[in-house]
């Protein structure tokens, strides 16, 4: 799948110390954000390296959740929200004209901060998104969710059950059953904002686990607020800071020796 | 101290207030249920001796200062032998066992006493003859016998066509009617207000507020001001041209230029459009903001989302809003009046002729029957108490639709509070 | 990649999905679109009420004196008939949301709330029938059974709750403690009545605005309840818990704070209770007598606009000025509700905008 995004020249705005061969699977450029009048992003130039995991972390209200949704373009729903710069996902440039809004959010996949599964079965919970892209053969779907469900881990706990409710899952099931429902529509980037926030201690390393193994096969775009869960999972970080992207690195280096000084207090607790 | 007692004291006329309300419901359901099914309950028989050496055989209908009323054999015509007998008049009064009660088919009832083989006797004794639809010897039934009369009645009353000007009788017609009303009338409004809903749910701005002000405004507007556009817009209106351009060959007899089926079920769609819409959008509105944006990062349009995931998500509001519908239709018989309901319909508004459902058809309602019965009927005793039998029908209809509107609103709450937390 | 099967292609082939997406869209753009055609339809219909009434009567002539004096008895009629509903409606459906609103067990509340839908759900018709058929020859000789028992009620609960209401615990169970005491004691008034029939009052007709009233008002009940409840439910329950941190009473903390705050709900609810009154055709019909006479007699019969309606409709020609006549009764009923209905919409809109900033502040 990621054999069909063309070659980016990885270039000036990818991060410090970013491994050689590493593609950059979206690019952001002046990105800039405002609800009503009030401005939420601030010229982010960012470029999220192609399957590696990259952390963005920075404290509450600093914009994280506001650049995930910039990304695929979720703003778009909330009226009063504008925004200005680019998008470059792979080649495709998201706040173009003639770009298909869904048809890019399917290529970005989204996890939310608590998991959101549909009042529906967790089979159906799976075939939702495939369903939309007219995939109607029940074999096909039903081989597809297998896979999906593998992927994300939940496969052997649910295999049984998949006409119960969703909700009779736990959080930390939930939560991997709402990374299946992205997974199945074969997304390129998979974003998640912050995951784990409603796990607990064990589901969390598992969670981080399966991190991981996406990581293999997919982008990886993790919020998080957890500063020892970003050194341990993540590639790179980004740092953000009321709307700006501070610093932006190998994540041993960023977290070992901060270039900013915002960044350092950040991650020491001297600032909340 | 004073101070506070006489806060207290108001406290109590505030409680008695509540309680009053409580005993104003318990006393209507309960007259509801003791009048709707008196006259399904096989009745005794008096023989009553008076001071004048006669006697009369008969049921006692009512009781007033000073007088009784007694109902005797109706020889003649149904209505037509009441006697009031005052009071001081009666030597005597008891329930002979052998009391015999014949109905006919054009629901006169014959009183006797003796054994069966008074009873071709009794027939005889009628001036007009008519087939015998029922014997029975009411004073001499056990409990398990009276229930079992009381199934038979009950049995014939939701299942046969109504007699005697309405009097006797089942109400079948009137039952198909009401139900294929409020079926028809259903199939109307809930299109038009789901789609209504959701364009209140999904747009912003002036439109919006425009369409939802009208609905306000109108959610208030009497029933009678919508039969009044039924008569004169649907009927007068619509149906005169319908007439006009196809069904030329008939006039004058109208087709649709009269009321109808149609035009009532049309009628009532409008009536009960704010009910469907409210309960709708109410729906859409309680279903979290989180389910939308999970289903939208997945790549669905905003208006798979509404009708892949939201729409069935709101699925009990859907129903609940049909059911107020149907509970508020079934209950509304002021605009009926003007479009198309009558007192007796020669023919069912469904059939098996083709094509089935016949929407120029006038039609026959429970709530009309109630006031017609009560109001208009020849025979003002049996006419009320047959009033009470279909206004319990009714109610029990009605009550039963609203409390499983109340049941499914609370289901959907317990749905979503999994994702509320 | 998924390791999905070899059954399974990609996705991913640009153009399946491509074409796909612009399908996909062209599909939703049909719904939308019968989403607005119903829409349209729905306020077609709903707009036609107006519209109807204004452009039948466009071609305005006038009408003579007599069709003028007829319409203005039966407005009286009307008004009066309302007038006695809201009598009942209006104390009564106020009082009690008071008390569920601020005294009641929660327990209680959640099954008086139902008991009133229920209560509202009763087809008016049947109503009509109780008034016309049992109430009416009985209140033909109680109507002074009616009044003392109006003034006894509220004057015996006085008394007792002055006298035994602080040592009562669990105030908020007491309308289940009253109503077996209510019920007991209306049935020895009405049985001591009935055992001297008095003719002190005697109405003109058994068919009058008295006996209207207290159909209608029980019709109206459910609707004042619900609305004033909602008003005074809004109010937040900080407020309330502050009046009693001063160490006001239940009762001071009603007066001082709750109806203050939501006083203007209150006045919305009777607007409404008063606009259902106006309209209500079915209870009318059967227990008025259906004559029309003017005045403010609540003891003689009456006919009210939208029972005209129902008697008159189907019978005039609908070219005649009758015809004409009644569209204008129609459309005077609309103005009024739709009036009556907007005044209370915004009065309760004022409100909740009002108390929910104070709720935040
Ligand atoms: N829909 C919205 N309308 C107006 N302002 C918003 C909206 N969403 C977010 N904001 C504002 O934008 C800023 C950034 O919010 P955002 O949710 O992106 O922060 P965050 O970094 O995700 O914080 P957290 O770590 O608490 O989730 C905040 O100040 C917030 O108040
Ligand atoms: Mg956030």
């Amino acid at each position: 799948m990621l054999s069909s995004i063309p070659e980016f020249p990885s270039s000036s705005i990818a991060p410090a110390g970013s491994a050689e061969n590493a593609d950059t699977a979206l690019r952001t450029e002046d990105l800039s954000l405002w609800y009503g009048a009030r401005q939420a992003l601030d010229r982010v130039d960012l470029a999220i390296p192609a399957r590696r995991i990259t952390a963005l972390i920075g404290p509450s209200g600093c914009g994280k959740s506001s650049l995930l949704r910039c990304l695929n373009r979720l703003n778009d729903e909330i009226a009063e929200c504008r925004v200005d710069g680019r998008v470059l996902i792979g080649d495709t440039d998201a706040y173009a004209k003639d770009t298909l809004v869904h048809d890019l959010r399917r290529r970005i996949g989204m996890v939310f901060q608590r998991p959101n599964p549909f009042p529906l079965s967790i089979h159906d919970n799976v075939a939702y998104g495939l369903r939309l892209l007219g995939i109607r053969h029940r074999r096909e779907l039903d081989e597809r969710i297998e896979a999906a469900l593998k992927s994300a881990t939940l496969w052997d706990e649910v295999a049984a059950r998949l006409d119960d409710s969703a909700f009779s899952l736990s959080l930390g099931q939930q939560q991997r059953l709402v990374i299946a429902r992205a997974l199945a529509v074969e997304p390129e980037i998979l974003m998640l904002d912050e995951p784990a926030s409603a796990l607990d201690p064990v589901s969390t390393l598992r969670f981080e686990e399966l991190l991981h193994e996406l990581a293999q096969r997919y982008t990886l775009l993790l919020v998080t607020h957890n500063m020892q869960q970003a050194a341990r999972v993540s590639d790179f970080t980004a740092f953000m800071h009321q709307g700006c992207l501070i610093e932006f690195g190998d994540t041993d280096a960023l977290f070992t020796n901060p270039r900013e000084r915002r960044t350092e207090d950040f991650i020491t607790g001297r600032y909340g | 101290m004073t101070r506070r007692r006489a806060d207290e004291a108001g406290t109590w006329v505030l409680a008695g207030a509540v309680a009053l309300c409580l005993a104003a419901m318990l006393g209507l359901l309960g007259l509801l249920a003791g009048a709707g099914f008196a006259p399904l309950w096989p009745a005794t028989i008096s023989e009553l001796h008076l001071h004048d050496g006669s006697t009369l055989l008969g049921e006692i209908v009512a009781v007033y200062d000073g007088a009784e009323a007694l109902r005797i054999s109706e020889t003649d015509r149904i209505g037509g032998a009441y006697r009031r007998v005052p009071t001081a008049d009666i030597a005597a009064q008891w329930q002979p066992a052998d009391a015999i009660v014949l109905t006919l088919t054009d629901g006169r009832r014959l009183f006797g006493r003796g054994h069966a083989a008074e009873e071709s006797t009794l027939l005889a004794s009628a001036s007009r003859p008519a087939e015998v639809l029922d014997i029975v010897r009411p004073n001499a039934l056990g409990t398990f016998a009276r229930f079992g009369v009381f199934a038979r009645n009950l049995g014939r009353f939701f299942g046969t066509r109504p007699a005697a000007s309405n009097l006797d009788g089942g109400v079948l017609p009137a039952l198909i009617g009401t139900l294929t009303l409020v079926l028809v009338m259903s199939v109307i409004v809930m299109p038009l207000g789901i789609a209504t809903a959701v364009y209140l749910h999904q747009r912003r701005g002036l439109g919006v507020r425009f369409v939802r002000g009208a609905i306000n405004m109108l959610a208030g507007v009497p029933s009678i001001v919508y039969g009044v556009l039924g008569l004169g817009l649907f009927v007068h209106g619509l149906g005169a041209d319908i007439d006009r351009w196809f069904y030329a060959d008939r006039l004058p007899m109208p087709t649709f230029g009269s009321g109808g089926l149609l035009w009532a079920a049309l009628t009532l769609a409008l009536l009960t459009l704010p009910v469907v819409v409210v309960s709708v959008e109410e729906g859409l509105a309680r279903i979290p903001v989180s389910l939308p944006e999970g289903s939208l990062a997945l790549g669905a349009t905003r208006d798979e989302t509404l009708w892949h995931l939201l729409l069935p998500a709101a699925r009990p509001a859907l129903l609940t809003g049909l059911i107020l519908a149907i509970a508020r239709a079934a209950g509304a018989v002021a605009p009926l009046m003007l479009v198309g309901v009558v007192k007796l319909a020669p023919a069912l508004p469904i059939d098996g002729s083709f094509p089935y459902l016949h929407p120029s058809r006038q039609f026959m309602h429970l709530g009309f029957v109630v006031y017609d019965a009560a109001l208009a009927s020849s025979d003002a005793i049996r006419g009320v108490s047959r009033a009470y039998a279909c206004a319990a029908l009714l109610v029990g209809v009605v009550i039963a639709l609203n409390l499983s509107a109340i049941l499914l609103r609370n289901r959907l709450r317990d749905r979503y509070r999994a994702l509320e937390t | 990649m998924l390791g999905n099967p070899a059954t399974c292609e990609s996705l991913l082939s640009p153009d399946f999905v491509r074409a796909a997406a612009r399908s996909r869209l062209r599909r939703g753009r049909l719904r939308a679109l019968l989403v607005n055609t119903g829409t349209a339809i729905a306020l077609t219909g709903l707009l036609a009420i107006p519209l109807f009434l204004l452009g039948s009567l466009l071609p305005w002539t006038g009408f003579p004196a007599t069709i003028w004096h007829r319409f203005d008895m039966l407005l009286a009629g009307t008004l009066r008939a309302a007038a006695c509903a809201v009598l009942v409606a209006v104390p009564l459906g106020i009082a009690t949301a008071m008390f569920t609103a601020h005294f009641c067990a929660p327990r209680l509340r959640a099954w008086i709330k139902p008991a009133l839908e229920i209560l509202e759900a009763v087809p008016t018709v049947v109503l009509g029938l109780i008034a016309a058929a049992t109430l009416a020859p009985w209140l033909k000789t109680h109507v002074a059974t009616v009044l003392a028992l109006i003034v006894a009620v509220p004057a015996v609960l006085l008394a007792a709750g002055f006298a035994f209401g602080s040592r009562v615990r669990g105030e908020g169970w007491l309308p289940l403690w009253l109503l077996p005491l209510l019920i007991a004691g209306a049935a020895v008034g009405v049985a001591i009545a009935a055992h001297r029939p008095s003719a002190a009052i005697v109405p003109a007709s058994p068919w009058n605005a008295m006996l209207v009233g207290l159909a209608l008002g029980l019709a109206a009940l459910p609707l004042v309840f619900s609305i004033a409840e909602d008003a005074l439910f809004l109010v937040p329950r900080v407020q309330t818990q502050a009046a009693f941190a001063l160490g006001a009473t239940r009762w001071q903390a009603l007066t001082s704070v709750l109806l203050p705050a939501a006083g203007s709900g209150l006045v919305a609810a009777a607007l409404l209770g008063l606009s259902r009154c106006l309209g209500e055709t079915m209870i009318v019909l059967m227990a008025s007598g259906n004559t029309p006479i003017a005045g403010f007699d609540p003891l003689v019969g009456l006919r009210s606009i939208s029972a005209d309606l129902a008697l008159g409709m189907p019978e005039t020609a609908p070219t005649s000025e009758a015809y004409r006549s009644l569209l204008l009764a129609a459309l005077a009923l609309l103005v009024l509700t739709v009036l009556l209905g907007s005044i209370a919409d915004f009065v309760r809109e004022r409100l909740r905008r009002r108390l929910h900033a104070d709720g935040h502040a």
